[in-house]
């Protein structure tokens, strides 16, 4: 099954890496990315749009990703936003 | 004040007076500093030493008045031998503070010298992880992370600082605002749901897991069970939360469970699951682990709900304030009735044919002869199953053992951590031949630090969980797991200035623990046991948890 994500984060730089690792390892695979770097609606962080597969639910992936500390907002295309763990899983 | 002084002046401003570690190259400005700056340090004879101390200080200090373990340790090499302790906190969810020098910043990732993307290592092992670049952020970055190790879930937090930021002079530094989330209450009609399942269940079972103790919440917990009469069962981690004078309190599940927890859990028509994830060692095959059951699902981190068994209910707020809002009387005494006779049915037995001692009988013994607050630090493997299925704990600061990672060698430094935390309590640490060689060179640190842990080291010359599997699942092959080349432990302690004994018959098995309980100073109590010796009962892989396999 396929998903649509959008993710914005601190500026940091590794918080690229976090979120391909967590992806990775709780079973999704990217089918595309689109990174923005301090773009005009997001002064200090990164805007991704991610594309991923699998046969688990989302919401194993963006209940982990919204752990991610310097992950500000996890929005599934369509969906309302999962900002937080407890939004994640309605 | 340089970095380096700033690090120790900040770790006492987050209330740390021990730390643990190991000097290297790119640490040196922080041991200096540490020289004279006020924060014990314990220097361990390896990296993982130290994060094993670390993990086992704060395990044993929790609910007591300390919270984090802090663990130091050079770049390179030093930073790569932290990281099973990293993983170690992670997988049991342990408030540790790890800081790693790392070479100067104009050449890092230049291949220099002892240099390892510490950040990039870091990242599947820790909760969440720094690399410090500008000196003014340095004090902030340190406070963060103590909240980040302390706040929800806990975790291990690495903080890498490379070498010239542990020189920089601190000519400001940035401010740190706090970020945690406050302890949210329960949301009502989720609770009101819980409620009432409750109150509709006829056989509701509370599947109690390590999150109760992190939560602080073992009294909550407690007065739950008393108050509802619910009966219950506990994960390792979550062993010494519930006391066996609870009323139908049935102990561990899973795997090495008792016959009594995994027959009535699968039998339950509501599983009240408070600080527990639905661990594969827990569920054994997960289609048909408590097939009947709805499910209330208590935790802090909202990620478990639904990982492994979707919840009916799920409370993701703090077990503190949760639980007592679950109270009340339950209509079940069939279900009680049932529980208490297999309680009764299946109780462990402790005869045993022949001189062999017998390893289960000898922790139950040890069980009954020391006090309630000893520490019991356990490697892993039989013995550790042992220690679960047969000894008593009141408060999971008590037990302490490798839970999810599993880790062999975490039980000698853990103790050591632990009599650093509770430097009035006795500490021991229940052993196999396995697993008490990979950390071995932490006896040093007994010596040095003239620490009286106790070390009740337990040897089949095997591997000896393996070694059951092997014979149960393939075919006798026993690859690898004879030990009969192991040393003489006896007389390798006393090279460390421990003193010990090692006994092969159960007539000697009192007197001995007495002595080693006795002992003013460190001691290993060295046990022969038999080789054949299973543990029991075992579910074996890819079945439910009724199908398990007894004494065979």
């Amino acid at each position: 099954m396929q998903h649509s994500l959008t993710i914005t984060t601190r500026s940091q730089a590794d918080v690229l890496e976090r979120v391909l690792r967590v992806t990775r390892h709780r079973g999704f695979l990217v089918q595309s990315m689109h990174i923005e770097h301090e773009v005009q609606h997001l002064p200090a962080g990164y805007a991704i749009e991610l594309t991923v597969t699998s046969e688990r639910p989302i919401a194993h992936l963006t209940n982990q990703l919204v752990k991610l500390f310097d992950v500000e907002q996890v929005t599934l295309k369509q969906l309302q936003a999962v900002a937080s763990p407890e939004a994640a899983i309605a | 004040m340089n970095g380096a002084q700033q690090i120790v002046a900040t770790l006492k401003q987050q209330g740390v007076e021990q730390v643990f570690g190991y000097p290297g190259g790119a640490i040196m400005p922080l041991y200096d500093a540490l020289y004279d700056g006020g924060v014990k340090h314990m220097l361990t004879r390896h990296e993982q030493g130290a994060a094993m101390a670390a993990v086992g200080y704060a395990r044993a200090g929790a609910n007591r008045g300390l919270k984090v373990g802090v663990c130091i340790a050079t770049s390179g090499p030093g930073a790569t031998n932290l990281v099973t302790g990293l993983a170690e906190a992670q997988l049991d969810s342990i408030p540790l503070i790890a800081i790693t020098g790392q070479v100067a910043q104009p050449v890092i990732g230049t291949d220099a010298f002892q240099e390892v993307d510490v950040l990039g290592m870091s990242l599947s092992v820790t909760k969440h992880s720094f690399m410090v670049t500008d000196v003014k952020e340095l004090k902030r970055t340190i406070e963060q992370a103590f909240e980040i190790a302390t706040s929800g879930r806990p975790g291990p937090v690495l903080i890498d600082v490379p070498k010239d930021i542990q020189l920089a002079e601190v000519e400001e530094s940035l401010a740190y605002v706090a970020s945690a989330k406050p302890a949210t209450a329960p949301n009502a009609s989720s609770l009101a749901q819980a409620k009432r399942l409750i109150s509709e269940a006829k056989q509701p079972m509370a599947y109690v897991g390590g999150g109760v103790g992190m939560a602080n919440a073992v009294s909550e917990l407690r007065a739950f069970l008393t108050d509802s009469q619910i009966p219950s069962v506990s994960t390792l981690k979550g062993i010494g939360a519930i006391t066996e004078d609870q009323p139908y309190y049935l102990g561990m599940l899973g795997m090495h469970g008792t016959k009594a927890a995994n027959l009535s859990v699968q039998e339950t028509d509501l599983l009240i699951v408070i600080g527990a994830r639905f661990d594969d060692r827990v569920t054994g095959k997960l289609d048909e682990f408590a097939p009947d059951a709805k499910v209330i699902h208590l935790d802090a981190d909202a990620s478990e709900f639904g990982k492994r068994r979707e919840p009916d209910v799920a409370l993701d707020s703090d077990l503190k304030l949760t639980l007592p809002e679950l109270h009340g009387k339950c209509d079940i005494a069939p279900w009680q009735a049932t529980v208490n006779q297999r309680k009764h049915d299946f109780a462990w037995r402790y005869d045993h044919p022949g001189a062999h001692i017998f390893a289960p009988a000898m922790l139950n013994e040890l069980s009954k002869m020391i006090n309630k607050d000893t520490v019991v630090a356990c490697d892993v493997g039989q013995h550790q199953m042992w220690v679960a299925q047969h000894m008593q704990f009141d408060g999971p600061e008590n037990h302490l053992s490798s839970a999810g990672l599993g880790t062999m060698g975490f039980g000698l430094p853990a103790a050591i951590g632990a009599q650093f935390a509770r430097p009035n309590d006795t500490v021991i640490n229940v052993s196999g031949d396995g697993s008490f060689m990979m950390n071995v060179q932490e006896l040093t640190t007994i010596k040095r630090a003239k620490l009286p842990v106790k070390m009740l080291l337990i040897d089949n010359n095997r591997l000896g969980m393996v070694r059951q599997w092997q014979d149960l699942f393939f075919n006798g092959r026993f690859s690898e797991t004879i030990l009969d080349d192991n040393p003489d432990f006896v007389k390798m302690a006393s090279a460390f200035d421990i003193p010990g004994e090692t006994i092969s018959n159960k007539i000697d098995v009192h007197a001995a623990l007495q002595r080693m309980l006795n002992s003013d100073g460190p001691y290993l109590l060295h046990v022969l046991i038999d080789a054949e010796e299973n543990v029991w009962p075992l579910v074996p892989p890819g079945v439910a948890n009724d199908k398990m396999m007894e004494d065979c």
